[in-house]
């Protein structure tokens, strides 16, 4: 052990004591590791046999990003080719945030009753509460574009489908957040309220609703941007707006202006996430 | 007097009232500025959206109806009264019920991977490149506005029908989501235990692995998790651009007007994705209240 | 032996170190001392690299390592070892893998990443920590640990990377004066028993009188006093701190005026091996 610097001689000259006081701090810990070796082990083994269960070959997966490939090339460069396809994706662009703005805003509206009835400060029956939560989340659980599929069969193809299954997969996800943020939010103004002699529904309107009117304008205005996203899509099914063009570009491989359309949507997107952002900025930022 | 507040004269107490009342009216038109903003493009939006609330009264009857037909057999008896007919399908179904679980499991493992090793590059306070920041913040950007259907339709057509493409849109999508909460999570850790390690000749891997690392990986694990609850949502309709999973037999029985095998089919999606939720609600708050041990 | 050669450290429009020269030859135990603001935590990242000096040079042995890079500017951070205020543990990692950070330079970077650290380096580590009285911390979260063990933990750190000097940046400001005590009187073990270089800011000047043999003085970037701690007498000392001064003299009535700190502590050092 010559050559190394002294404190290293220094440490390891007394290596026997400490081998000897602390045993079970020097072993390198193999057995208090085992879990997470189990966990991650498991999950790489999964992960590797689940291409096989998907039946997802290498040899695929290497054809496959040949054709990509030229796909990609082929979408060079992005074009609508003529301008009258150009106001027809336009308009098609303005019908899918009209379904998103709508569906947005009937689920909000919808979902203010349904959030007091799931909050369980407010409604003391446990079985009501139960249920409505229940309803809440079966109605959460269901994909978008399928609720769309069944709206079609309900009111036909066309956005108007589109507008309700927005409204129904969003409504259950604002009745949960709303009643959230009404058992999350302070009873100290609604005891204030009720000992000045307030009734219970003036507690709740001047000591409740203050509270979470900004949160849940905010978490409005969050579900309308991601809203935006999801209504670009429920076209695939049928549904209105842009997704109907686009899915048929990408079947008749006009590669060119489906990629016109995906910048459109980009665009789009980028757009309502900069004009959403500033406003909830300003609605939490004003009451602070 | 039977007030316990004396009312002032009204020559004291009007300029009060006033000055509250030119407060609050200039409140309230801001306030109606707004609602007559909301309602303008509330009818544009009727008019674009093709709105007809005629049809709509018109037709609900077919909602109920629809939903009738939904709970009843091809015999006309209704489903509850004879589970096994109804869920004929059982196996089938469970199998590819357990394809699109497996697509979302491998989806999000992919995307976790590529957004952790991405988000270290685009974090300000560990990257001084601005370059390489902004290029990776981008490609995260992309990935994740484009919705993931999209991204299907794509790489059916390069790769065919089945699960792989399903899996690499996933994977892409879940890159770009989780990339972006990633990088906010390191670009809030303290950089205390990071300097530590540069001070002792800590290589950037080593500064990443034992200064950053340990801070975020609770965070990060439960971000992936809740990703992998939403990806197996969106593994379920993947199906409908032929991208494997059960989506394909849901929209063929939707088309085909085989109303039992819907609701039969719909109530296994609905049972699996609220057991996941649970599950990973449950996964979640214990990863965040564990820290990584040694 | 370490020298700086007209180093300056520039943030903008301010120059936190300003044309410093000094020498510290190896054994020597420095104090550097000065108001808030003074650049004496500048000085000592400079050394260390964690801030790039804007102009000067920095030598050690003769070698310029003001100028490395890359591998070798990781070897030069493992041989000049910090100690920071605030301790920079990574509070979520146990203390023997904290002080197994310090092996990182020595480590191929497959294994550390993996926590595969050698026998040797466990044993190094754990040497260390046995050495300041806290081995039987070791398999604790360091984040659960007071401030005094914390900052054990981050010279054990130190220790285990085999350094040449040891740069500590006010490493008892955030501790009670016990801890202090003990932590000073650990670098002054370190000091003496290893004849190691010590390099240390301190805000109090009692305890600059109690344990170092030279005491550098900085205002405003600029060295203003460079002598043994008994030179520094009480208007030197107004002069240096200004309006901190009657906290800094306050705290320290006699070490002050009554140089004879040096022996005392040694005492104390005596009592500790
Ligand atoms: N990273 C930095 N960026 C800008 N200014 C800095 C930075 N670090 C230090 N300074 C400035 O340099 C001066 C010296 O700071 P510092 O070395 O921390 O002083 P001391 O440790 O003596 O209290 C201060 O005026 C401080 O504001
Ligand atoms: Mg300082």
């Amino acid at each position: 052990m010559t050559g190394h610097s002294p404190l290293r001689d220094a440490f390891l000259a007394n290596r026997d004591r400490i081998a000897d006081q602390h045993a079970a701090l020097l072993d390198p810990g193999w057995r208090s590791r085992m879990g997470t070796i189990a966990i991650f082990g498991g999950g790489i083994v999964l992960y590797i046999a689940s291409f096989f269960l998907l039946d997802m070959s290498l040899s695929n997966l290497i054809g496959g990003f040949r054709r990509l490939a030229d796909i990609v090339g082929l979408m060079f460069p992005p074009t609508p080719e003529t301008w009258s396809r150009f106001y027809l994706y336009l308009g098609a662009i303005g019908q899918t945030l009209s379904i998103a703005f709508l569906g947005t805003l009937l689920a909000a509206v919808l979902a203010v009753p349904m959030g007091f009835l799931a909050a369980r400060n407010v409604v003391a029956n446990r079985l009501v509460h139960l249920l409505a939560r229940r309803s809440l989340d079966t109605i959460r659980s269901v994909d978008t574009l399928i609720w769309a599929l069944i709206w079609i069969n309900v009111v036909g193809l066309g956005p108007f489908a589109g507008v309700l299954a927005i409204m129904c997969s969003d409504f259950g996800a604002f009745g949960k957040l709303m009643s959230e943020a009404i058992e999350t939010a302070s009873d100290k103004p609604v005891e204030g309220i009720l000992s000045t002699g307030g009734s219970r529904f003036a507690a709740i309107r001047f000591g409740v609703v203050p509270q979470i009117l900004p949160v849940f304008a905010s978490q409005i205005l969050y579900y309308f941007e991601s809203n935006t996203r999801s209504a670009t899509i429920i076209g695939i099914v049928g549904a209105g707006g842009i997704g109907l063009h686009l899915s048929e570009l990408i079947r008749v491989l006009e590669w060119q202006q489906a990629a016109f359309v995906i910048l459109m949507v980009l665009v789009t997107v980028a757009a309502i996430d900069q004009i959403s952002q500033r406003l909830r900025g300003a609605i939490i930022g004003r009451r602070r | 007097m039977d007030h316990t507040v004396v009312i002032p004269p009204d020559a004291q107490l009007a300029p009060l009232l006033r000055a509250y009342d030119r407060a609050v009216a200039a409140k309230h038109r801001q306030f109606f500025i707004g609602l007559a903003f909301m309602a303008g493009a509330f009818a544009l939006a009727c008019i674009g959206a093709e709105i007809d609330p005629g049809l709509f009264w018109e037709k609900l009857g077919n909602f109920t109806s629809y939903f009738n037909r939904l709970a009843h057999l091809d015999t006309g008896a209704v489903v509850l009264s004879d589970p096994a007919e109804w869920f004929w399908g059982l196996r089938r179904w469970t199998r590819l019920l357990g394809e699109t679980l497996l697509m979302a499991y491998v989806g999000t493992v992919t995307g976790a991977v590529l957004a952790f090793c991405g988000c270290f590059l685009c974090s300000r306070n560990l990257v001084s490149s601005a370059l390489l920041r902004i290029v990776i913040r981008r490609i995260f950007e992309i990935c994740r506005t484009v919705p993931d259907i999209v991204f299907a339709m794509i790489f059916v057509a390069a790769f065919g029908l089945g699960a792989l493409p399903g899996v690499m849109a996933i994977a892409i999508h879940t890159t770009g989501a989780l990339g972006k909460l990633f990088s906010e999570v390191v670009e809030n850790i303290d950089m205390k235990p990071v300097e530590g390690i540069a001070a002792s000749g800590g290589s950037w891997v080593s500064q990443v692995r034992f200064g950053a690392v340990p801070q975020v990986l609770s965070n990060f694990a439960s971000y992936a998790v809740l990703r992998f609850e939403i990806n197996v949502r969106g593994a379920a309709v993947l199906g409908f651009v032929g991208a494997g999973g059960i989506g394909e037999e849901l929209i063929v029985a939707i088309r085909k007007f085989f109303y039992s095998d819907v609701s039969a089919i719909l109530v296994m999606i609905v049972v699996c994705v609220m057991l996941i939720d649970t599950l990973s609600e449950k996964l979640r708050h214990r990863l965040l209240a564990m820290d990584e041990r040694p | 032996m370490l020298v700086i050669d007209g180093m300056s450290c520039v943030f903008g429009q301010t120059r936190a170190v300003n044309n410093v020269s000094l020498s510290i030859p190896r054994g020597a135990f420095v104090g550097v001392i000065g108001r808030s603001g003074a650049g004496k935590s500048t000085l000592l990242r400079a050394l260390n690299r964690l801030v790039e000096p804007s102009e000067g040079r920095i030598h050690w042995d003769n070698e310029d390592v003001s100028s490395l890079s890359g591998r070798a500017l990781r070897d030069w951070r493992r041989r000049c070892a910090m100690i920071f205020q605030q301790f920079n543990l990574v509070g979520r990692l146990d203390v023997l893998t904290n002080v197994l950070t310090g092996r990182l330079a020595h480590t191929p970077g497959w294994r550390s990443n993996l926590k595969l650290w050698s026998a040797d380096d466990r044993a190094i580590a754990m040497a260390a920590l046995d050495q300041l009285d806290i081995a039987n911390l070791a398999p604790q979260r360091a984040d659960n640990l007071s401030g005094g063990q914390q900052q054990r933990v981050a010279i054990c750190r130190a220790l285990v990377q085999e350094p040449d000097i040891i740069l500590a940046d006010e490493p008892v400001a955030s501790l009670d004066p016990r801890n202090a005590r003990i932590v000073m009187d650990a670098l002054q073990r370190i000091n003496r028993h290893y004849g190691m270089t010590v390099l240390c800011n301190l805000h109090s000047l009692d305890l600059a009188h109690a344990y170092c043999d030279r005491l550098v003085g900085m205002a405003a970037g600029r060295v203003v006093f460079d002598d043994v701690p008994a030179a520094l007498t009480e208007a030197a000392a107004r002069e240096l701190y200004g309006m901190e001064a009657d906290e800094v003299l306050d705290a320290a009535p006699t070490g002050a005026t009554q140089p004879d700190g040096v022996p005392a502590g040694a005492a104390s050092n005596a009592s500790a091996m």
